[in-house]
């Protein structure tokens, strides 16, 4: 190989040796360095006796290791050996020489696997000589029997005399060709596959006037995959083909092909279906994983390729060798300076991820599963929000349209931002009836009203009144400001209730039923009411268990004095910092700040922002309100805070925070039903919208919870009409082509094509069973005979007494029963009910001689929904 | 057996001594940087009268237009036999001999003009496209007809066109040209086309200076030794025909001749310019080799014909020749 590019071979049994060839060959051995990981490579021979190499091949066998056939560019084949103590059997074989009668490059060499004495030499063409000749290694023959003067003549004496050399081939095949590549087929030792000039030839050694071909290109490099007998590589300048030997005539597989011709293709000893190529000029080796996917329908289906590529070194890759026992593992040798690298190819990890969020990946020989960790107390916490989704789809989450307060509880009940939501429908409620009570003065579409937030309320002007401390003697008064709108906003924030009551009495009570003492004393403390704020906290400190704290706050509360500098003040407002309650907190900021100056309430921010819209609303003037709504609502939206939503609405800004909340968190389901649930028509409009209610249906569909996603689209519809979707069948009669929906004939009604069918007991049911158009009979179910239109639950024969107590009970089922239903393959068909119950047991059509197996083309026919209706 | 009609669609030249110098970019392009170009059949043959040069329509653009240089003016395309199946008789005849009976007597019959060249790998059978469909019609019966399009070989079905051909008149095929038979002894061989860069100065100073030392053809004729080399570099191989005096120039091991070692004598064929248009000269010399079962290299070029015989059968053929000549 004369300045030719280097190649490796591995020792075929010993793991740490290889070969490299480039004008010599080079003995290694690789073992592992000092270092921790590295590994070093050790020269142990050289041998540099044959010039002019071709071609290099392996001894096959454990005896005599270490034995290299040689090829040489005058198409002599020589024996050598490299670094061995000579066993005798090795000695005899060394240095024997197999000459072929003409003169030409020996281009490939084969042992063959089994009869190991057997070698099997690729020649270039020469006229009529043939170019595949099959040595035998073990011959002993020299000139003497068989030779003919001519070819003493052409060897020289010395050869001769020598009795190394053999002149005469075992086998002579492939005449007036030329041979590119060569090897053994496993699948039987007697045959040889070779790339001759323009088609790949295989040949038979027990019947060598016979040879199987296909015209190809693809004539270099064939190799057999290890693990899959009849699997062929051979490639032609950058272009890879696939042979399945059983299916010959053309290749199973062409890969991409290379801008640069391919120099070495092989399959990967250790692993199925991993073939590594490499192209002229390049750092990298591209890898190939084949996989042989079993696919039911269609016989032309070709194998899955995976095509990826390693660099294991910097510099050009002149060859590379696969360890032939470690998994994955391979030796490169670099174009110019024979530098080596260890490499093991990582094994590519494919990933599954479950629509149930458990994961599962393959790595190699391994498969892990991860599922999500359901125990634990901060668990749900931590989860996914799919699992979250999940469950909170399987508990009905958003579907109760009537209590709406409930969804909060079925979402699991411990999300502050999902309890928020809870004022959300009450809000929408409370605006319709507001209203209509209050008879606004804003003039403007009602309709848009009702469903704008707090934001766009108080727009209004208020007027000042102010009032004083009740229950106490303080002089001072506090501005407080009042207006229709304001009530409005308080009315939305849960402070007051419906109707011309002002009071915050009831909501006071209900705070102190939930234990929200603190929230309660601020609200009371808020309304200018600190007796009632005391007392909300020591009823507190005496129900709630060592809540001690409470009392002391309410000490503190009774302090209060209106005096501008005093120690209580200058206290309170630097150590209600130190309290841990932000409601307890706020209060004191209320009663330590100047009038018109809350921001130690306002933008408390763990104060729910309802409390803190509510006191805003009392007690901030027509300028500092809005401004203070606006920065309110822009933070809420930036955060995608649902809180934000009171202030918002559900118009387009209520969509601008909802995005930024999935974006956040990904809670399409929220997102979907919110929107849904109070929005007008032109925001559902909104591409955002659509897109989360499609995917929320999409990941329904994905969980198999069929019947819920039916269910929201029937809510959907409802509350969104334009959502309902188109009718997706129709079943046009086959005579006059016109549909046989009996309503269709008159109104195009859409979408309820198939239910309003069959209906049994309905006045026109004798002539359900013919089309409306031309009273010709509709095709008749295939197991019942009976016409389609005739209900299921009349049908003598094959009605089971189990459906037919079904059918009575459950009247919605056996409408779907009536339902036609027919395989898109054979066309067979008939009632829905009876196509189900055949199919529970039969795999192939009812129609007898139809083998049509109808069920298994329905990839989603034999999935079961996971949520049972 | 399988007759293969090869894609490439040739051209014949001839360079005058005197222009050569005018052409030797263009050769050596052709000749040693394969990669340069895409040309994928060149042959050049050198004789005392000119330089004979075959090549594809991608390498004739190679060469420039002078009055040195005369174009034979058909296209040609390039036969070649294929015996398909390993039929394990090994001592067959190898060359023109192979394929005198079923080819080149047929084509013959048929008055179809070929021109042969003969290299180590093969034997390659010229004929004018424009013969093509009678080539077909006349080889059809003895072979499977292959193209090669594109690099793939596909079937050709028979033509079948059968009217208008003048059934043959079997005639006996007397010598008519007169032969010589020049005293040196030649080489056919072939080189690993990845030491050709080793050897190119060589092979340039056989190639165009070989006519230095010498004086002109008249004198070549007289010593009976005859100035003749052929390189040929087709699909990737190479191929030579040189004195045997010129092979020891080469280093060792380099040309694949050390194991065939058989050498050969030429027959040059022809007094007269032959031309292109007569037929069944190629016929005339093979047919009585074959009958002699006496293997040959066949070379045509411009002017002449060569035919290469083994060194100890040269007595054989010149005698039968002779009598093939006199006889009617």
């Amino acid at each position: 190989m004369s300045g030719s590019k280097p190649d490796i071979l591995w020792s075929p049994h010993h793991p740490d040796r290889y070969v490299i060839c480039d004008s010599e060959l080079g003995l290694y051995r690789i073992g592992p360095s000092s270092g921790a990981e590295e590994t070093t490579a050790t020269l142990l021979a050289i041998n540099s006796d044959t010039p002019y190499m071709k071609c290099v091949a392996w001894y096959p066998k454990h005896e005599p290791e270490c034995l290299l056939a040689v090829g040489q560019a005058n198409g002599r084949v020589v024996l050598t050996s490299l670094g061995q103590t000579h066993s005798s059997a090795c000695k005899e074989l060394v240095g024997k020489e197999f000459v072929p009668k003409h003169a030409r490059q020996c281009n490939t060499l084969a042992w063959n696997p089994v009869d190991s004495n057997l070698l099997a030499a690729g020649l270039d063409k020469h006229r009529a000589d043939f170019s595949v000749l099959i040595w035998d290694v073990s011959s002993r023959m020299a000139l003497d029997s068989g030779a003919s003067a001519n070819e003493k003549l052409r060897l020289s004496l010395a050869e001769a005399d020598s009795g190394s050399v053999v002149t005469k081939p075992l086998y002579e095949l492939g005449q007036n060709d030329a041979c590119l590549s060569l090897c053994w087929l496993l699948r039987d030792s007697k045959l040889l596959l070779a790339g001759m000039h323009r088609n790949l030839a295989i040949f038979d050694l027990r019947n060598t006037s016979q040879k199987t071909f296909v015209n190809t290109k693809a004539i270099q490099g064939v190799s057999v995959d290890p693990h899959f007998h009849d699997r062929v590589a051979s490639y032609y300048e950058g272009q890879l083909a696939i042979w399945d030997l059983r299916k010959f005539e053309k290749p199973v597989l062409t890969l991409t092909e290379q801008p640069k011709p391919l120099t070495k293709v092989a399959w990967c000893p250790t692993r199925t279906g991993l073939l590594a190529t490499l192209t002229r000029d390049t750092n990298i080796i591209r890898l190939y994983d084949m996989q042989h996917t079993p696919t039911p329908i269609g016989d032309e289906t070709e194998p899955t390729i995976i095509e990826r590529s390693v660099q294991p070194c910097d510099g050009q890759i002149g060859s590379f060798a696969w360890h032939p026992s470690s998994q994955n593992r391979m030796v490169v040798v670099s174009a110019t300076n024979r530098v080596m690298t260890d490499f093991t190819v990582f094994e590519r990890i494919s990933l599954a991820w479950s629509s149930t969020s458990s994961l599962m990946w393959a790595c190699g020989r391994h498969l892990y599963d991860c599922a999500e960790d359901s125990g634990g107390g901060e668990g749900s916490a931590e989860r996914d929000i799919a699992t979250k989704m999940r469950q909170r789809a399987g508990s009905g989450y958003g579907h109760d349209t009537v209590q709406l307060w409930r969804n909060h509880l079925l979402a699991g009940g411990d999300d502050p931002q999902l309890k928020s939501l809870v004022f959300l429908p009450m809000m929408v409620t409370h605006m319709k009836l507001c209203a209509e009570d209050l008879e606004l003065k804003i003039q403007g579409n009602k309709q848009s009203l009702v469903y704008s937030g707090i934001k766009n309320i108080v727009k209004t002007s208020a007027t000042e009144s102010r009032r004083s401390w009740s229950g106490s003697e303080w002089q001072t008064d506090v501005p407080r400001f009042h207006s229709d709108e304001r009530c409005l906003a308080l009315r939305l924030c849960g402070w007051i209730s419906r109707g011309s009551d002002i009071d915050v009495e009831t909501f006071l009570r209900s705070l102190e039923q939930e234990g929200e003492w603190e929230r309660a004393a601020a609200v009371a403390l808020f309304n200018l009411d600190i007796r009632r704020a005391i007392q909300i906290l020591n009823t507190g400190a005496s129900t709630a268990k060592g809540e001690l704290n409470l009392n002391v706050v309410a000490m503190a509360l009774s302090g209060y004095s209106d005096e501008k500098v005093c120690l209580w003040r200058e206290m309170c407002s630097s150590l209600r910092l130190q309290l841990n309650n932000s409601y307890l907190c706020i209060m004191f900021a209320f009663l330590t700040s100047e009038p018109g100056a809350y921001d130690g309430v306002l933008f408390e921010s763990s104060v729910a922002v309802r409390d803190r819209v509510a006191f805003a609303c009392m007690f901030l003037n027509d300028v500092q309100l809005p401004r203070y709504i606006d920065k309110l609502t822009n933070e809420m939206k930036g955060a995608g805070n649902l809180e934000g939503v009171l202030l918002t609405g559900l118009t387009n800004d209520g969509v601008d925070l909802m995005e930024s909340y999935v974006d956040r968190t990904g809670d399409v389901q929220t997102a979907s039903f919110c929107m849904l649930k109070g929005s007008p028509v032109d925001v559902l409009k909104d591409p955002r919208v659509q897109c989360w209610i499609e995917n929320y249906r999409n990941l329904l569909d994905a969980w198999r919870f069929w019947h819920k996603r039916a269910e929201f689209d029937i809510h959907r519809g409802k509350l969104d009409p334009s959502s309902k979707p188109l009718a997706q069948v129709f079943v046009s009669c086959n005579f006059c082509g016109k549909s046989i929906s009996y309503s269709g004939a008159a109104v195009p009604h859409q979408g309820r094509g198939f239910s309003q069918y069959g209906v049994g007991g309905s006045p026109t049911k004798s002539k359900v069973t013919s089309c409306p158009g031309c009273r010709k009979p509709l095709p008749r179910c295939a197991l019942c005979l009976m016409n389609m239109g005739t209900p299921v639950s009349h049908c003598p024969g094959t009605g089971r007494s189990e459906e037919k107590v079904d059918l009575t009970r459950e009247n919605k089922l056996a409408q779907f029963n009536n339902w036609f239903t027919w395989c898109h393959n054979c066309r067979h068909g008939g009632h829905a009910g009876h196509m189900l119950s055949w199919f529970r047991d039969h795999t192939e059509c009812p129609v007898s001689a139809c083998t049509c197996r109808c069920m298994q083309l329905d990839t989603t026919g034999n999935l079961l929904p996971a949520d049972s209706s | 057996m399988e007759l293969h009609i090869l894609e490439h669609r040739l051209k014949v030249l001839s360079i005058e001594k005197e222009g050569i110098q005018l052409c030797t970019h263009g050769l050596i392009k052709l000749a040693f940087l394969a990669s340069k170009t895409r040309c994928k059949f060149f042959s050049l043959t050198e004789t005392p009268e000119d330089y004979t040069i075959i090549v594809d329509e991608e390498g004739f653009k190679e060469f420039p237009q002078s009055e040195h240089i005369s174009v034979a003016d058909a296209s040609w395309l390039a036969l070649n036999v294929v015996s398909g199946g390993g039929n394990a008789s090994s001592s067959q005849p190898i060359g023109v001999t192979k394929i005198a009976k079923s080819v080149i007597a047929p084509l013959a019959d048929h008055n179809i003009s070929v021109f042969m060249l003969s290299t180590y790998q093969t034997d390659f059978i010229l004929v004018r496209e424009r013969d093509l469909p009678l080539v077909m019609h006349t080889l059809s019966s003895e072979f499977t007809l292959l193209r090669v399009v594109n690099g793939e070989t596909v079937a050709v079905h028979n033509v079948g066109v059968t009217n208008g051909f003048v059934k043959p008149k079997l005639v006996p095929r007397p010598i008519i040209h007169p032969l010589s038979s020049p005293s040196n002894m030649f080489c056919v061989t072939s080189l690993d086309p990845d030491t050709l860069p080793s050897v190119a100065t060589l092979l340039m100073d056989v190639m165009f200076y070989s006519g230095g030392s010498k004086e002109a053809g008249a004198s070549v004729e007289e010593s009976s030794h005859i100035c003749f080399f052929s390189f040929s570099l087709i699909e990737g191989y190479v191929s030579l025909v040189m004195d045997e005096q010129t092979t020891r120039r080469f280093p060792n091991n380099v040309l694949f001749t050390s194991a065939s070692g058989e050498l050969w004598k030429m027959v040059r064929i022809g007094g007269q310019p032959l031309g292109f248009d007569e037929c069944g000269i190629v016929a005339q010399i093979s047919e009585p080799l074959a009958t002699a079962d006496i293997p040959a290299y066949y070379i045509s070029t411009f002017k002449f014909d060569h035919a290469l015989v083994p060194e100890e059968n040269i007595h054989s053929v010149i005698e039968a020749l002779r009598t093939e000549g006199s006889a009617p």
